[in-house]
């Protein structure tokens, strides 16, 4: 562990980061050529992708019906118009110090937190599909679905894919603002499962909404350790909003939305924990639950220029019937937190745009794009009940909740379309630190550096 | 009519509320260790917990409850099986806590409470007789008194409650607070002999009730010293070594005491030590015994009182010193004559008797039969009267022979 004050400890987290710097500078140098020519190769159906030589000119509409290799955004195969599969890979690594214990060794400097490798593409303008999986994971596949989207206001997909629940945990881990998703969205927020989902765009694209149903509840409510309980099969429903889109302002790009889910959870301990940003447990859910569990959220996002403001709500509640010491009900367990975030694209890229297309990327002599942010969250975990005195015991009707409010901010450097680094600092405060990671202190820093290279 | 219905009303939520565990203003300690009063204790458990807990009830797990007791209700309690021999599914001794899941809860000023299945002990009077005949004398006892216990509003049986060693106990009876209290657990036929130079072992013997924090060596290692000194040489300065870990004093009254009463399983027990704390005051080396589980006494009217009296080496080596003899000497007179004064023992022994028997016939969980029970009751009441005059003779006897 690191004392951010400590001068002396400080020294071997530079070093790291000045290997990750290293790291992304030799991966910047290999994706360069790449990116200066923006390479598309044809071959046939047989030939290899290394041997097809590279053509200057677009393919010619004879063409179509053969097997063609491209590498714009990323690299693609395509069949004429039939098809388009763009192959897709994301690494990641971390390097995180913290006064909390972390629980990684100190010499262990870099975390490589995601290799993840996938496709995704369509099949003649009628089907999406997507396959991800993540290399040396216990739970590889990612996203594994199809996506029927003939018409734009009734689309099915079917699959296994995240719940359609949180504006921040929806957002892919390459566009993220911030190393971690907000508290809410890691622990609240369903995540991914199995299920089938019926999604579209109404009303000029003013309203777009997701209803499912999935197996489960989410795998961000499920350890790996199985000893604990989680919502079975799930219905899900969202809607959003762009209620000034027709507006030529800036105002035009206002969303808000809102969702819900319901599940049954069945008799035991929850999984749905109170973790820090680095995973330390600040509240263990040591509590029965038994019956149905509904989330609600609420979320608003606007864009205006080179800045942006994100805001979300959720709340969870499990019911707990028959679980009081006379085996009558007890109030629901109730977890809920919010977050704000802003940024700040200091090189002046348009947010709504993204900003992994810099105007001034570093193989062309510039300098990147160069974003600031900051976020403010809170995630609290306590009872519905709040009559009498508050109660550790795992049949309170008051439950002795805890809470850990935070405090992020953060620099993130795109380099190019490949290549992101992002820094954070994130000062966290418990609300009982007695039952924190540091019993004696209420609040304490982390630093995290991530290096994401995405192909 | 209105005027009416609300003073009704208000006097309902105004008894509601006094029912609150934390509003109580009349109820206090003294009522609740009133042993002239047959008590009702009620706990609520969750019925899969309740299952649980007699399925486990060899390990220390803890489930949640509430307590009713008169017209408190005490929430969120935490309640685990306890004992050794007497450890039972069926009728479990119980510990209560009333903090260990909401913190700064207390319960008439208690942080937590016994309630003693008195298994081993046919009559169920015996272990209170005892800590009565100890706190007559002037030594620190639990106090204690009867309760008929229901669990999910089932009778359990005839029940004592019995006053926690604890911190709150040490400051009611020796007005101390910071100081090192220990309960000697049994897991070893141990006569006070040393085991070893490292303190860990003495971990083992007895668990820290208070302090629970602090190191092994500032915990331990003035227990460690007390019983290495015990088993030094005697070089004309093995009193004066082993004064400084233990009030030899203290510990030859508690013996005696144990003594009057037939105690088997006591300091000087069948099986080595048993049923006792140790406590030491806050920046001190000095040791003092404190009285705990008195349910095998009153083993047999003309139990000796040298019964056993050399397999202890502490108890041994004290009695080698004739001030410390003659002091057992007195405190066995004493109690023969606290008990036989205006028939005492015996008045008490059948006073809590009457007061218990309709409820312990129905005990169905009681160890013996109703036959028994009164056959061991009468037994008890026969002790009581004439245990005095037997002691009283064989002090004679032993002052003789010197």
């Amino acid at each position: 562990m690191t004392v951010l004050a400590d001068g002396v400890r400080y020294l071997p987290c530079l070093r790291a980061e000045v290997k990750l710097a290293t790291a992304a500078a030799i991966a910047l140098s290999l994706v360069t050529p790449v990116t200066a020519q923006s390479l598309r190769l044809t071959t046939d159906a047989s030939s290899s992708i290394g041997a097809a030589p590279p053509l200057q000119d677009p393919a010619p509409r004879r063409q179509q019906s053969k097997w063609r290799f491209r590498w714009e955004e990323h690299p693609s195969v395509r069949l004429g118009d039939w098809l388009r599969v763009d192959l897709r890979a994301r690494f990641q690594g971390d390097v995180r110090r913290s006064e909390v214990p972390t629980g990684e060794p100190e010499s262990r400097s870099v975390d490589i937190a995601r290799r993840r490798v996938g496709i995704d593409g369509r099949f003649r303008g009628l089907l999406d599909f997507q396959v991800e999986r993540e290399l040396h994971d216990d739970n590889p596949w990612r996203d594994v679905y199809v996506d029927y989207r003939q018409f734009e206001g009734v689309q099915v997909r079917v699959g296994k894919f995240k719940l359609p629940f949180s504006l921040d945990e929806n957002a892919s881990a390459t566009d993220l603002d911030f190393v971690y998703r907000s508290r809410v969205a890691s622990v609240l927020a369903p995540g991914r499962d199995r299920g089938v989902m019926v999604h579209g765009r109404l009303l000029s694209r003013t309203i777009e909404y997701e209803v499912g149903v999935f197996d489960r509840d989410g795998d961000n409510a499920r350890s790996k350790s199985g000893k604990r309980v989680f919502g079975g099969r799930t219905t899900v429903g969202r809607v959003r909003a762009r209620p000034f889109r027709s507006s030529k302002s800036a105002i035009a790009d206002v969303e808000v939305g809102a969702a819900f889910t319901s599940s049954d959870v069945p008799e035991g301990f929850p999984d749905l924990r109170g973790r820090t940003a680095l995973d330390a447990s600040f509240f263990p859910s040591n509590l029965w639950v038994s019956g149905p569990r509904r989330r609600a959220g609420l979320e608003a996002r606007w864009r205006p220029g080179p800045f942006s403001v994100q805001s979300e709500y959720i709340r969870v509640t499990d019911e707990r019937h028959g679980q009081s010491v006379e085996d009558t009900d007890l109030s629901a367990f109730l977890t809920e937190g919010w977050y704000a975030s802003a940024t700040w694209a200091v090189t002046g890229e348009s947010k709504s745009r993204g900003l992994d297309v810099p105007r001034r990327p570093v193989q062309r002599g510039g300098f990147g794009a160069i974003e600031l942010a900051a976020r403010l969250e809170k995630l609290s975990f306590g009872s519905e009940g709040r009559a009498g005195l508050p109660s550790t015991s795992p049949r309170a009707d008051f439950v002795l909740g805890n809470s850990d409010r935070a405090v992020t901010i953060g620099v993130n450097w795109y380099l190019n379309r490949w290549v992101k680094i992002q820094g954070n600092v994130i000062r966290e405060q418990i609300g009982d630190p007695t039952r924190g990671p540091l019993p004696d202190r209420a609040s304490f820093w982390s630093r995290v550096v991530r290096f994401q290279l995405t192909i | 009519m209105n005027h009416h219905r609300v003073v009704r009303v208000g006097l309902l939520l105004a008894a509601l509320v006094g029912t609150d565990a934390r509003s109580v203003g009349a109820q206090t300690t003294a009522d609740l260790f009133d042993s002239q009063t047959l008590h009702e204790i009620r706990l609520f458990i969750n019925s899969k917990d309740l299952q649980e807990l007699r399925a486990r009830y060899t390990e220390n797990i803890y489930f949640p409850a509430d307590l009713l007791w008169r017209t408190i209700r005490v929430r969120d309690v935490a309640v685990r099986v306890r004992g050794v021999a007497s450890r039972s599914a069926t009728k479990p001794g119980l510990e209560i806590d009333f903090n260990r899941y909401t913190p700064g809860q207390e319960f008439l000023g208690l942080h937590s409470l016994v309630l003693d299945n008195l298994l081993p002990d046919p009559a169920l009077i015996r272990e209170f007789l005892s800590m009565s005949l100890f706190a007559r004398l002037g030594e620190p006892a639990p106090r204690e008194s009867f309760c008929r216990l229901y669990i999910n509003n089932v009778y359990q049986g005839v029940y004592a409650i019995v006053e926690a060693v604890d911190a709150d106990f040490v400051a009611r009876t020796l007005g101390e607070c910071g100081g090192y209290l220990f309960e000697y657990k049994y897991v070893l036929a141990f006569y006070a002999e040393h085991l070893s130079d490292e303190v860990g072992i003495y971990r083992h013997l007895f668990e820290a009730r208070t302090h629970q924090g602090e190191s092994d060596e500032v915990l331990y290692s003035p227990i460690r010293d007390l019983f290495r000194e015990v088993n030094q040489p005697d070089d004309g300065m093995w009193r004066d070594r082993v004064s400084q870990y233990i009030d030899l004093a203290q510990f030859v009254t508690h013996v005696a005491i144990e003594m009057f009463l037939a105690e088997n399983d006591g300091v000087i027990g069948a099986a080595g030590m048993a049923n006792f704390y140790l406590y030491r005051s806050a920046g001190q080396t000095v040791h003092r015994l404190l009285v705990w589980d008195k349910d095998t006494t009153f083993q047999q009217i003309d139990w000796p009182i040298f019964q056993r009296a050399d397999e202890n080496a502490l108890f041994r080596r004290a009695l080698a010193f004739e001030d410390l003899r003659a002091l057992y000497l007195d405190v066995l007179e004493r109690c023969a004559r606290v008990a036989a004064e205006d028939d005492w023992l015996a008045s008490e022994a059948t006073r809590v008797a009457s007061l218990i028997a309709d409820a312990a016939h129905e005990d169905i969980w009681k160890p013996v039969s109703n036959n028994a029970y009164d056959e061991a009751s009468e037994f008890v009441k026969t002790f009581a009267r004439e245990r005095s005059a037997y002691v009283l003779e064989e002090v004679a006897r032993a002052r003789g022979a010197r």
